[in-house]
C-alpha cells in the first residue's frame, strides 16, 4: 500500500493552520486523515467480493471571537481546496454564537509512545492474501458441522494515519495498522433456524486466528439448535464481552464523560471518590494499552493519550475529558477527544475501556453458578435509558447454566434492570481478557438479575 | 461528467476484462451543527467529492473508492476494482448475475420551496435556538437539551456499461432533538427526530415551538411514571411504534439479501404469516418523504413494493443480483450511503396500510394492557425475534388510557406477533429516521394505530 509520508501529512496540517491564521482566525487547528483498507467479503457461504477504499481529508477548526467554526474537504492534493475549506470554517465561525466558556486550543505536552500499533507486514498484504485468510476461516467453518451455514463475514486489513497541528504549537503524527476477520453463522435442522451467532478476531499486528473464528461461530450456532424456555425469576448471570460492550457503551461509558456529568446526564455527578460499583471492579481508560484497538500516541486534538483510573475497587476516581470540558472546569484533558476521521469535530469518547481481570478461568466462573444464564448477544441495548442506566433487553441466544455447566440454549429471554445497580452486584471477575472495540475485559458474574422468560 | 463516466466504464469492460461496470460520482455539500443548552459546539461545513467503481468479473464483485473526479485516477481505480474482482473470483461457487433492467438516461432535479443552501447558518442556528429555548423553559425539571442539525445537498452521477446515465439531485434536511429531565434521583430522556427530502420547509410543518414542547413534555411526563409489569399483555401501538416494528421486526427480514442468508421469510413466500389485517409496503415514491428517491444506486427506478397483502407474503426488497436469484423484478432498493461504500439492499419508506378502526375502538375491551406511543430504539435478528424499546407509554385500564409508564420494551417473534394483530386503525402517520446496516440510510416508517392481542412486555426490576 502506498501512503502519504509523515512529513507530507504534517506539512498539510501546518499549512492549513497558517492559511487559517492569515485569513484572520484567532486560533486554528488542522486534522489530516488518511485511511486505506482492503476488504474481502463473504456472503452466503462464499467469498464474492473484494474492495479497496482510499479516503483522505482535512478537517479545520477555527476560533473567531470565541465562536467555533469547522469545515472539511476530502481533497488534499491542492492548496485551493484547503483555502476554500478554511474560508468555510471561518464563515461558519462568524455565523455561530460566541461561547464564553471557550478558553483555548490545547498546548504541546510530552508524548509517550505506545507499543504494538503498527505492523509493516499488514501493509504488504494483497487482496489474494485476504482471500486466502477468509478461505481458511470458511473451510474451518464448513468442516466443523454440516448443520451450520456461514451467512456473512469477511477479512480486512487497514492502515490509518493522522496528523494534528494547531496554532498553539502542536504538530504531531501517528499511524497504525489493523487486521480482522469475522463470521456470522446460523444453524438449521428440520424446521429450526437458529439466531445469528457471530465471532471475530482483530489485532493491530498481523496475528489473527481465522480457523478459530470459523469453528467458534459454527460451534455457537449449533449449540443453539436445542433450546428450552426459562422461567421468570432472578438469576445469577455471566456476561461475556459481547454483552458488556453493548450494555456499557450506552450507559456507563456515557456516565463517566465529563460533559455528561456537567449536563446532569450522569448519575455520577457528586459521586467522585464514592462507591459506585462492586469491590471486584477496577477500571481504567487506557489510550496507551499495548496493542489496543484504540491505542495511539494522541487523541483527536493532539493531546497525549494516558491511563486514567475510573473505578478503583468500586470507588469512582475520575471522569473523561477533552480539551474544552477540561479547561471549562479548570482541569486537564485526559486525552479523550475522539473524531470520526476528518469529518467531525472532537467529542469525548473512551479509548480502551479496560476492566482489570481477576484470577478465575471461565470454567471456574461457570462452576460458581448453580442456576443461571450465560449472556452474550443482546438486542436493544441501544434503547437503554442513557441517563438513568435502566435497560430492558433481549438475550438471543443465551445459555442456561446448571450446577456449573452449560446445559442448553434459550431464546428471547428479556433482562431488565439498571446497569448501575448491576455493577454493584458483580460478584466475580474472570481472567479471560478479550478486546472488543473499545472494551478490554474479562467475563463478569453478576448476582440477582431479573429475567423474564415465557 | 458523462464523458468521464463512459470512458471509465469502457476501460473496465474493454481493457480490464469486466463483464459489467458502473461508476457513481458524487459532489456533496453538508452543513451541520450540534447545540447543547443553546451553545453551538461548532458550526460545520463540508465538501465530499468522490467516485465509487463497481465491477463484476468472473462472477465476483470488485469495488474501489477514491476521493477524486480526475479521469486518469478513475481509470486506474477501475483497473484496481477489476483486479479485486479477479482475486475474489478465485473461490466463487455460485457466480453473481444481474437481473436485466432497461437502460435509461435521465436528469432528476429537486425543486425545494426553501432551498437549505439559500438559508444562512445564522438562521438555522436561530431556528435551533428556538427549539432549545422552548424545551428548557416550559418546565424547570428539564435540565438538558441537545439538538443535532444536518442538511446535505449535491448531485449523484451514475453511469454503467449497459448505457444507463443518470444525474440526480440529492437533498436531505434532518434534525434530532433530545432532552433529559431530573427529579428526586429519577432521570428521564426523550427524543424527537424529523427529516425531509423536500427542503427546509420541513420546519414550517413541524415548527420549532412544537418540537421543543413535545420533547420537553415527554421527558417530564416520565418523571412520575411507573415501571411496567413484566409479562404478556394486549397492547395498542401508535404509528411511530408500528413504523419501527414494521421496519425492524419485518422489514429487515424482507430484504432479499437477508432472506437469502437464512432469514425466516425465504421459506414463506406466498404463505400467510399474518392476520387478515396486515398489509405492508416499502415505498420509494412518496413525495418529500425521508426515504424517497427516483433512482437507486444501481440506476433502477424506485418502486412502491407490496411486501405483505392481507397477511400473505407477496414480495421482497431487491437489488439486481437478488432479483435475478429470486426471478423477480428489481425494486430499486440498492442504496449506498456515499462514494466510500457499495450499494446494498436498504429500506425506503416502510409502512403498514391503514384499515377502518378508530382509536377508541382499538381500546375497547382491553381490561389491562399498554398503549405504546413512541419508540426509543429497535433491533431484530434473522431468526425473527425482535425488541423495541419504548420512550412514551401508558397503561390501558378498562378500555381507557391511564397512567404513564417508563422504560418499557416489547419483544417476541415477528411471525407470531403478526398473527396477533387483531385490529388496525384508519389514521396514518410516517416518521423519519436513520437505519444502520454497516452504512447509514435515511428512511421513513409508519402506519396507523394498531392493536396486538398479546405481546411480551419487558419491565424493570
Amino acid at each position: 500500500m502506498e501512503v502519504l509520508e509523515k512529513n507530507v501529512m504534517l506539512s498539510l496540517a501546518e499549512k492549513a493552520v497558517q492559511i487559517a491564521q492569515k485569513k484572520g482566525a484567532a486560533e486554528a487547528e488542522a486534522f489530516v486523515y488518511e485511511g486505506t483498507a482492503t476488504n474481502v467479503g463473504v456472503e452466503r457461504g462464499q467469498i464474492n467480493k473484494a474492495e479497496r477504499i482510499l479516503d483522505q481529508g482535512i478537517g479545520i477548526r477555527v476560533q473567531l471571537n470565541k465562536a467555533i467554526g469547522f469545515a472539511y474537504t476530502n481533497i488534499v492534493d491542492n492548496t485551493a481546496a484547503t483555502e476554500n475549506a478554511v474560508a468555510k470554517a471561518i464563515a461558519a465561525a462568524s455565523a455561530s454564537k460566541p461561547d464564553k466558556d471557550w478558553k483555548s486550543l490545547p498546548s504541546r505536552k510530552p508524548y509517550a509512545t505506545p507499543e504494538g500499533t503498527f505492523d509493516s507486514r499488514i501493509m504488504e498484504l494483497r487482496s489474494e492474501d485476504l482471500v486466502n485468510l477468509a478461505s481458511r476461516m470458511l473451510d474451518a467453518a464448513s468442516s466443523a458441522d454440516k448443520r451450520a451455514f456461514p451467512i456473512e463475514g469477511g477479512a480486512g486489513a487497514g492502515y490509518v494515519s493522522n496528523a494534528v497541528a494547531n496554532s498553539n504549537g502542536i504538530a504531531v503524527f501517528d499511524r497504525g495498522t489493523m487486521i480482522e476477520c469475522s463470521l456470522a453463522a446460523i444453524a438449521k435442522e428440520k424446521n429450526t433456524v437458529t439466531p445469528v451467532c457471530f465471532e471475530f478476531s482483530a489485532a493491530r499486528d498481523n496475528n489473527v486466528a481465522p480457523e478459530w473464528v470459523g469453528k467458534e461461530a459454527v460451534r455457537l450456532a449449533v449449540s443453539t439448535l436445542k433450546t428450552k424456555r426459562v422461567e421468570t425469576k432472578t438469576y445469577k448471570l455471566i456476561f461475556t464481552q459481547f454483552a458488556l460492550q453493548d450494555l456499557l457503551y450506552y450507559t456507563f461509558i456515557n456516565a463517566v464523560k465529563a460533559d455528561s456529568v456537567e449536563r446532569n446526564q450522569s448519575p455520577f455527578k457528586d459521586k467522585l471518590d464514592a462507591k459506585v460499583g462492586s469491590e471486584a471492579l477496577t477500571i481504567f481508560d487506557d489510550g496507551l494499552y499495548p496493542g489496543g484497538l484504540r491505542t495511539g500516541i494522541f487523541d483527536g486534538e493532539g493531546v497525549p493519550h494516558q491511563k486514567t483510573p475510573l473505578l478503583d475497587k468500586g470507588m469512582l476516581r475520575s471522569f473523561l475529558y477533552d480539551n474544552y470540558t477540561a479547561k471549562k472546569q479548570g482541569k486537564e484533558s485526559t486525552g479523550n477527544a475522539s473524531r470520526a476521521g476528518y469529518l467531525s469535530t472532537p467529542g469525548i469518547e473512551a479509548t480502551n475501556f479496560h476492566i482489570l481481570p481477576g484470577t478465575k478461568s471461565s470454567d471456574e466462573l461457570l462452576r460458581e453458578v448453580d442456576d443461571g444464564l450465560l449472556v452474550s448477544y443482546l438486542q436493544g441495548a441501544h434503547s437503554s435509558n442513557p441517563v438513568s442506566g435502566e435497560f430492558s433487553v433481549v438475550a438471543t441466544p443465551a445459555w442456561r447454566i446448571r450446577k456449573g455447566k452449560i446445559e442448553n440454549s434459550t431464546r428471547g429471554v428479556m433482562l431488565a434492570g439498571n446497569i448501575f445497580e448491576l455493577l454493584k452486584n458483580v460478584s466475580a471477575v474472570g481472567n479471560n481478557t478479550r478486546q472488543m472495540g473499545q472494551l478490554v475485559a474479562p467475563w463478569l458474574v453478576v448476582d440477582n438479575v431479573k429475567v423474564i422468560g415465557k | 461528467m458523462k464523458d468521464i463516466l463512459v470512458k471509465v466504464t469502457e476501460a473496465a469492460t474493454q481493457k480490464f476484462g469486466a463483464e459489467y461496470a458502473e461508476v457513481r460520482a458524487q459532489t456533496l455539500n453538508k452543513t451541520s451543527f450540534t447545540m447543547k443548552e443553546g451553545r453551538v459546539e461548532a458550526a460545520k461545513q463540508g465538501i465530499e467529492n468522490g467516485v465509487a467503481l463497481r465491477v463484476l468479473s468472473k462472477g465476483a464483485w470488485g469495488f474501489a473508492s477514491v476521493g477524486s473526479l480526475n479521469a486518469e485516477v478513475l481509470v486506474a481505480a477501475a483497473s484496481d476494482a477489476c483486479a479485486m474482482a479477479r482475486a475474489a473470483s478465485l473461490r466463487v461457487k455460485s457466480p453473481a448475475k444481474l437481473a436485466p433492467v432497461k437502460a435509461v438516461e435521465d436528469h432528476v432535479e429537486i425543486k425545494s420551496k426553501r432551498v437549505p443552501s439559500d438559508i444562512s447558518i445564522e438562521d438555522k442556528i436561530k431556528n435551533a435556538s428556538t427549539i432549545n429555548h422552548v424545551a428548557l423553559t416550559r418546565d424547570k425539571r428539564v435540565k438538558s437539551c441537545t439538538i443535532d442539525y444536518l442538511d446535505l445537498a449535491g448531485k449523484n452521477y451514475f453511469g454503467n456499461s449497459e448505457g444507463t446515465y443518470i444525474e440526480q439531485d440529492k437533498l436531505y434536511v434532518w434534525s434530532r432533538i433530545t432532552a433529559s429531565a431530573v427529579q428526586a434521583g429519577v432521570y428521564t430522556y426523550s427524543r424527537e427526530e424529523i427529516g425531509s427530502t423536500a427542503g427546509y420547509e420541513l420546519f414550517d410543518v413541524q415548527t420549532p415551538e412544537a418540537l421543543g414542547e413535545s420533547v420537553s413534555k415527554r421527558a417530564v411526563n416520565q418523571l412520575n411514571a411507573k415501571t411496567p409489569k413484566g409479562g404478556t399483555f394486549p397492547v395498542i401501538l401508535g404509528p411511530n411504534v408500528v413504523g419501527v416494528f414494521v421496519h425492524e421486526a419485518f422489514g429487515h427480514l424482507a430484504e432479499a439479501d437477508l432472506a437469502l442468508s437464512g432469514g425466516v421469510l425465504a421459506d414463506n413466500m406466498g404463505k400467510k404469516i399474518g392476520s387478515d389485517q396486515v398489509t405492508f409496503y416499502d415505498d420509494g415514491t412518496i413525495d418529500g418523504a425521508f426515504g424517497s428517491f427516483k433512482y437507486d444506486d444501481e440506476g433502477v427506478p424506485a418502486k412502491k413494493t407490496l411486501l405483505i397483502k392481507d397477511g400473505v407474503v407477496t414480495g421482497l426488497m431487491h437489488n439486481r443480483e437478488t432479483a435475478q436469484k429470486f426471478n423477480a423484478e428489481p425494486t430499486g432498493n440498492a442504496r449506498a450511503e456515499d462514494f466510500r461504500v457499495e450499494p446494498i439492499i436498504r429500506m425506503r419508506n416502510t409502512y403498514m396500510a391503514p384499515r377502518d378502526r378508530t382509536f377508541e375502538e382499538l381500546l375497547e375491551g382491553v381490561k389491562f394492557g399498554y398503549f405504546f406511543k413512541s419508540f426509543r430504539g429497535g433491533q431484530a435478528n434473522l431468526d425473527g425475534t425482535f425488541q423495541v424499546g419504548i420512550q412514551e407509554a401508558y397503561e390501558v385500564v378498562n378500555g381507557e388510557v391511564g397512567e404513564a409508564v417508563r422504560n418499557a420494551s416489547i419483544s417476541g417473534s415477528t411471525l407470531e406477533t403478526l398473527l396477533k394483530v387483531d385490529a388496525v386503525g384508519k389514521d396514518f402517520e410516517l416518521s423519519s429516521g436513520r437505519c444502520g446496516k454497516g452504512q447509514t440510510a435515511f428512511i421513513g416508517d409508519g402506519g396507523p394505530h394498531i392493536r396486538v392481542s398479546e405481546v411480551v412486555v419487558g419491565g424493570s426490576a
